[in-house]
């Protein structure tokens, strides 16, 4: 009976899923949960979610610029990432998602759950004009240097 | 006889005088260091496609994928990286392609 029961073995999983970028937190935390119930509805187990936050995407995606990245570690059997990813598709917020198999054969008793993580994404960029001040003054040193070269000759 | 050996001989001495000159090229071409595979070099390193600040150095300003014998991957890790990278398209971290001009 021990032995049959040691003998349950989870693969473990990592998706990654893209929402569009005017998902409010709470409704990122609503979709952890409708997630979460997912994978153990199925059998799994659910180790740990990293909210990476908005970041700018390399291609439009949804036709919008921006992203919010979320990341959702979880153990479990094939039959999981079916059902997970029919689920994805259906929900709205989602435009792409990506699951990868980080590991066989996964003892679920070894793989404690972590809490959830958040990243605060990329940050706008603002100090710029600073910069073109700063070249202004460089500009204007070398034109001073110029100057006394020229009054030499 | 002697005619056709001297003929032989030539051409021996061309194809020979070929073999050096393709050596020598190819240890003129090699100016510089032999560059060695990052991730063997590193075994704490791991390729992951959620890295994408990483991966971004095996990427051309174009978005296409580094060839092995310029990025100086070992076969191995080569592949893996090129996974990594198809990935991380996918999940809209590095580009497919990037419009120029």
């Amino acid at each position: 009976m021990a032995d049959a029961q040691t003998k349950v073995r989870l693969r473990e999983y990592d998706t990654v899923f893209l929402l569009k970028p005017d998902v409010t937190d709470d409704a990122v935390d609503k979709l952890k949960e409708r997630v979460r119930g997912v994978v153990t509805r199925e059998g799994g187990k659910v180790i740990k979610f990293i909210n990476w936050g908005k970041k700018k995407t390399s291609f439009a995606v949804s036709k919008q610029p921006r992203a919010i990245y979320v990341e959702a570690m979880y153990l479990g059997q094939k039959n999981l990432v079916t059902e997970l990813e029919r689920n994805l598709r259906n929900i709205d917020e989602v435009t792409k998602f990506l699951t990868t198999k980080v590991a066989d054969e996964i003892d679920p008793e070894s793989r404690p759950v972590e809490p959830d993580e958040k990243r605060a994404g990329d940050v706008e960029e603002a100090p710029r004009p600073e910069r073109s001040e700063r070249r202004d003054e460089f500009s204007a040193g070398g034109e001073a240097d110029e100057a006394p070269a020229g009054a030499e000759e | 006889m002697s005619f056709e050996r001297e003929g032989r001989g030539g051409g021996r001495e061309e194809r020979g005088g070929r073999g050096g000159d393709r050596e020598e090229r190819g240890g003129g071409r090699g100016f510089g260091r032999r560059k060695v595979c990052r991730y063997c070099a590193d075994k704490n390193a791991k390729i992951d496609h959620r890295n994408a600040g990483e991966l971004k150095s095996f990427v051309t300003e174009r978005g296409k994928i580094i060839p092995r014998r310029i990025s100086g991957n070992c076969s191995k890790h080569q592949r893996q990286v090129a996974i990594a990278i198809k990935r991380a398209r996918m999940l809209a971290l590095l580009p497919y392609t990037v419009m120029q001009g």
